[in-house]
């Protein structure tokens, strides 16, 4: 610590996103003392709102030092390994794509190379059966991470469905006992300093804050950072849809580590279920499915306009936003909380001095947008190769893409290959998934594949999904490791 | 989604381009294409790259090459890493390891506690005292690393110094053995396609004709395909990288066969020092603007260590690339294609890098621009990040005894290393890429080697108490230590395991 560090962060906003950030730089960096003002959470902030999240979070939990037993017992909370995908192109049914390896790299050759030239010799099974990941998941059993001879056999990792309010009040907790402290209010103004830093925010009160830092996690209004600069990218032009419904119900079916996310003629829905709740959600455009029938067809749901887009810098001066605030993307692939987690990892590693040096913070929002346009690509993915006939799903093909999910596109469709970016949520294997599993096939095949023969590429496949059949077949199904989880965590 | 039938391709020129490029093609690659290699034995080959990376040995494996067949063949030796002398000062040395400081793991950097050791003033070792690859490399001893990722003995990469003259005809054994045919002649002229101009044939000087579909330039400087015959324009780097010669001449061992490579700044440039198992090999890398060829000439014979094997021989070039390695049907490969100093033993990983991307971009017949363009972006990126690395030696300096060290120190960088420098000199950030070839270790030991040094840290290295980062740091030293101390010497391991034919 010097005199430069920081020593005082306020937090805005009441979710999810303001009490992770908060228990983040409270263990990883106590000299700090954070101050969280609580608001109320707005019904777009996605990141506070939605329960499903990818295998981040366990990463994210591994550092703050949280065990399952808070996370999933404690918290009410499923665990989650993938999502199935029904009716997003036509002729197909439906694909999983889960968190995992698909096959295995066969003479330095990537798997999904040798599955396609299988697949024109009408010699492969589904590109998901060489998965492990999606194999457990799809035949609802589950495995935990310390099984030896299966991870031998793959890698594969796992989210959580989370319910969003226990979820929310086991952080708050979390973070409060580590030391944060909390503040109602509203934020009735901002007072600048002549540099452009914020100086304090006032809160009804009259009572005013001040800190070094300011972390806005109040949802896509961005109440703090907004009042620096509103420069974004606007995403319309991208995507294909403009409505979200929302409903979280009681658990009404049995718990999946698989929800389902079903194309329908103007969107599509999802639904899942952990052990405490299940939610369930459409995606639509408001040109192509009325409001009043979007709203019939989720019971109870809250309606919410989409706006995506994200700003330019999340991270000017002494204000960085956070979740919403920084990036609005619709819920496919479960993105929103995931990114709020990065960005917060990344605050807590590249944490500046009280001057906020300029380079310091190119360098947060260099890595901080790569990360978040390439996530936005792969949600894009999903509809720039679908082909089903409808009106909407013709729009959302012929949309324009981004240069970089248009270069990705080019490079699959000629010869299947990947081109990877820096800050890649997503693994190669998950790009291959949605690709082959939407059907959008390479014009040819890898020449490198010319130095295997058909039979050995297609014997090591055969031997690879055999062995996976008999993991799956050995694995508990997931209630019997849920109940086994919660008996240890009750101990 | 059908087979294509195998496509013709020609390399032109048999050095070590020539012949890495033909074997790669025809071991990965068997159905895919008929490889043909003209070389002339009229034209020597260059021969550079004596000292390589790590990256090598990913591809030697590939080619299913023995390792110790391989040292034998080519004379070589082990490298841990380059030892730079006299860079930011006159007396100072650091060495630019294969391995990581500390451990290489956990989510903080070792460097970034040993940096918050030092701001909070307790006394710490050097930090190549907590590298394992530093202490093998200053003690002089070596043994292949541990595979087992918990053990300290896994903790650093090794790449070879070797003969480059014998690698290419290490070389050609293989690919003749895998099917590459080699036509002996010297190209005078180069036939196109009327509509599309891309290349149809090479024409030798005894009339012969060799078709192809796609043109592999390995031909050197001349660039006898890229630029002679396409004229694809050259991207001129010297205002940030001025040397452009290069005095090289051999002599024997007289001191030791070090495991690392040498650079020692000169007064106009820098002197490199390979240690082989059968002679050491010098050369004086300078800018011509600085200093008069003879006068490098001898300066060089005046520092050699011991009986010179041959007369100091003038290499001439220019730093950088070409704007498009690939162009029509015509890919370059190595010196055509661009030339970056050998400051960071670079030039035989530039071409391997150039390999990996047409094996994994390989075309049809009819090229796709798909395939040609993601190539070209693909080796530019390996070249800029290069660049950027080479351009930090020169920079970051404090010497001003010479109009050399002067222009360097004072000269205009690419914003894309002026913000590098800046992370680091705040908080001793590295940029990371998912792409380039130097790693966090090898930025953290030229930043500090060139005495650019960090005023913060990351905070997150302000967690430990300060006593058991003391104690954690001393147990990692003396670790490294045993471990080091229980590996035979260099020459002792070689002498076991690959030693030359007498």
């Amino acid at each position: 610590m010097s005199a430069r560090s920081i020593s005082t962060v306020t937090i805005v906003g009441g979710g999810i996103v303001a009490w992770s950030a908060a228990a983040a730089i409270r263990r990883q960096l106590p000299a700090i003392r954070v101050t969280v003002v609580v608001l109320p959470v707005p019904r777009d902030a996605l990141a506070d709102r939605l329960g499903c999240t990818l295998p981040s979070i366990v990463d994210f939990h591994h550092d703050l030092g949280l065990a399952d037993a808070d996370t999933v017992v404690r918290a009410g909370s499923g665990f989650r390994l993938g999502t199935r995908f029904e009716g997003w192109s036509s002729g197909r049914n439906h694909y999983v794509h889960a968190y995992g390896e698909y096959g295995r790299t066969l003479a330095a050759t990537s798997f999904h190379q040798h599955w396609l030239r299988a697949n024109t010799l009408k010699e492969a099974a589904p590109f998901d059966e060489y998965s492990l990941a999606a194999s457990i998941a799809a035949a609802e059993r589950f495995l935990p991470s310390e099984d030896k001879a299966a991870s031998r056999l793959a890698s594969y990792a796992y989210g959580l469905h989370i319910d969003p309010q226990n979820y929310r009040e086991m952080m708050r907790a979390f973070a409060m006992h580590l030391g944060a402290e909390e503040r109602g209010g509203v934020v009735a103004d901002v007072r600048m300093r002549e540099d452009g830093f914020i100086d304090a925010i006032c809160l009804g009160d009259g009572i005013e804050l001040s800190a070094n830092l300011f972390v806005d996690a109040s949802g896509p209004q961005a109440q703090i950072r907004s009042r620096l600069d509103k420069d974004s990218d606007d995403w319309s032009r991208f995507f294909p849809a403009d409505r979200l419904i929302v409903a979280n119900d009681p658990q009404t079916s049995e718990p999946s580590t698989l929800d389902h996310a079903k194309a329908l003629d103007g969107g599509w829905t999802w639904q899942a279920t952990s052990p405490v709740r299940t939610s369930c959600g459409l995606v639509y455009s408001s040109a192509h499915l009325d409001d009043g029938k979007a709203e019939g067809l989720v019971d109870g749901g809250e309606n919410i306009k989409l706006q995506p887009g994200r700003l330019r810098n999340p991270w000017v001066r002494n204000c960085v936003a956070i979740g919403d605030a920084a990036v609005t993307m619709e819920p496919l692939e479960w993105t929103n909380l995931h990114l709020a987690h990065s960005a917060i990892d990344r605050l807590v590693a590249m944490m500046p001095d009280t001057d906020c040096n300029a380079t310091e913070l190119w360098d947060y929002n260099r890595q901080t947008n790569a990360e978040i346009d390439r996530a936005r690509d792969f949600v894009l993915l999903h509809y720039a190769v679908s082909d089903r006939p409808e009106p909407f799903w013709k729009d959302s093909a012929s949309r324009p893409l981004p240069g970089s999910l248009e270069h990705s596109l080019l490079q699959w469709r000629e010869r299947g290959r990947l081109p990877f970016y820096e800050e890649e949520t997503f693994t190669r294997d998950s790009w291959a998934a949605v690709l082959i599993g939407q059907g959008a096939l390479p014009r040819r095949i890898d020449p490198l594949l010319s130095g295997i023969s058909e039979k050995e590429s297609q014997r090591s496949m055969e031997q690879l999904r055999g062995a996976i059949q008999s993991a799956v077949a050995q694995a508990p199904p997931l209630g019997t490791y849920l109940r086994n989880l919660s008996i240890q965590g009750a101990r | 989604m059908l087979a294509q039938p195998p496509i013709q391709v020609v390399i032109v020129g048999g050095g070590t381009a020539g012949w890495m490029t033909a074997a790669a093609l025809t071991k990965l690659l068997p159905r895919a294409c008929n490889v043909h290699l003209v070389e002339s034995e009229e034209i020597g080959i260059v021969g550079v790259g004596e000292a390589t990376l790590p990256h090598i040995r990913g591809f030697n494996e590939r080619l299913g090459i023995d390792e110790a067949e391989f040292m034998a063949r080519t004379r070589a030796t082990f490298k841990l890493g380059i030892e730079f002398e006299n860079w930011a000062r006159v007396g100072d040395r650091y060495i630019h390891p294969f391995g990581t400081f500390g451990r290489g793991q956990g989510e903080v950097g070792f460097h970034q506690y040993w940096l918050r050791m030092l701001h909070d003033g307790h006394a710490v070792e050097h930090l190549d005292d907590y590298s394992l690859a530093c202490t093998m490399a200053r003690m002089g001893r070596f043994a292949l690393p541990s595979q087992d990722p918990c053990e300290i003995s896994s903790t650093f990469n090794y790449a070879y110094q070797f003969d480059a003259t014998l690698f290419a005809p290490f070389l050609r054994s293989i690919a003749e053995g895998l099917g590459t045919r080699r036509t002996e002649g010297r190209i005078v002229d180069v036939e196109f396609h009327g509509e599309s101009g891309n290349i149809a044939a090479v024409v030798l000087a005894n009339g012969e004709r060799i078709p192809g579909d796609l043109f592999i330039d390995c031909s050197g400087f001349v660039a006898l395909l890229i630029g002679k015959a396409l004229e694809e324009p050259f991207q001129d780097w010297s205002k940030w990288l001025p040397c452009d010669r290069a005095v090289a001449m051999p002599c024997r061992t007289a001191t030791a066969v070090t495991p690392y490579t040498s650079a020692i700044a000169m007064d106009s440039g820098w002197r490199w020092r390979i240690p082989l198992q059968h002679r050491t090999g010098n050369g004086y890398v300078h800018s011509s603007e600085f200093i008069a060829e003879q006068d490098a000439m001898d300066a060089l014979v005046s520092t050699v260590e011991g009986e010179p094997l041959a007369n100091p021989r003038v290499l001439r070039f220019k730093a950088g690339r070409r704007e498009r390695s690939w162009v029509k049907n015509c890919i370059a490969i190595g010196l055509s294609g661009g030339f970056l100093e050998p400051l960071e033993s670079t030039s035989i990983y530039l071409i391997q890098a150039a390999i990996t991307a047409l094996v994994e971009l390989f075309p049809e017949k009819d090229i796709a621009a798909s395939d040609r363009d993601e190539f070209n972006r693909v080796v530019d990126v390996e070249y800029d990040r290069i660049r950027d690395f080479l351009i930090l030696h020169y920079h970051a300096t404090e010497r001003s005894d010479s109009p050399f060290w002067d222009y360097v120190r004072t000269m205009e960088i690419p914003d894309t290393l002026a913000e590098k420098l800046e992370l680091f000199r705040r908080r001793g950030r590295v940029v990371k890429y998912r792409e380039g070839v130097f790693l966090e270790a090898s930025w953290i030991a030229v930043y500090l080697g060139q005495r650019v040094f960090p005023e913060g840290h990351d905070m997150r290295a302000d967690l430990p108490r300060p006593e058991s980062l003391a104690g954690g740091m001393e147990q990692l030293r003396n670790e490294i230590l045993q471990s080091v101390q229980g590996m035979p010497d260099h020459l002792g391991m070689i002498a076991r395991y690959c030693p030359m034919a007498a």
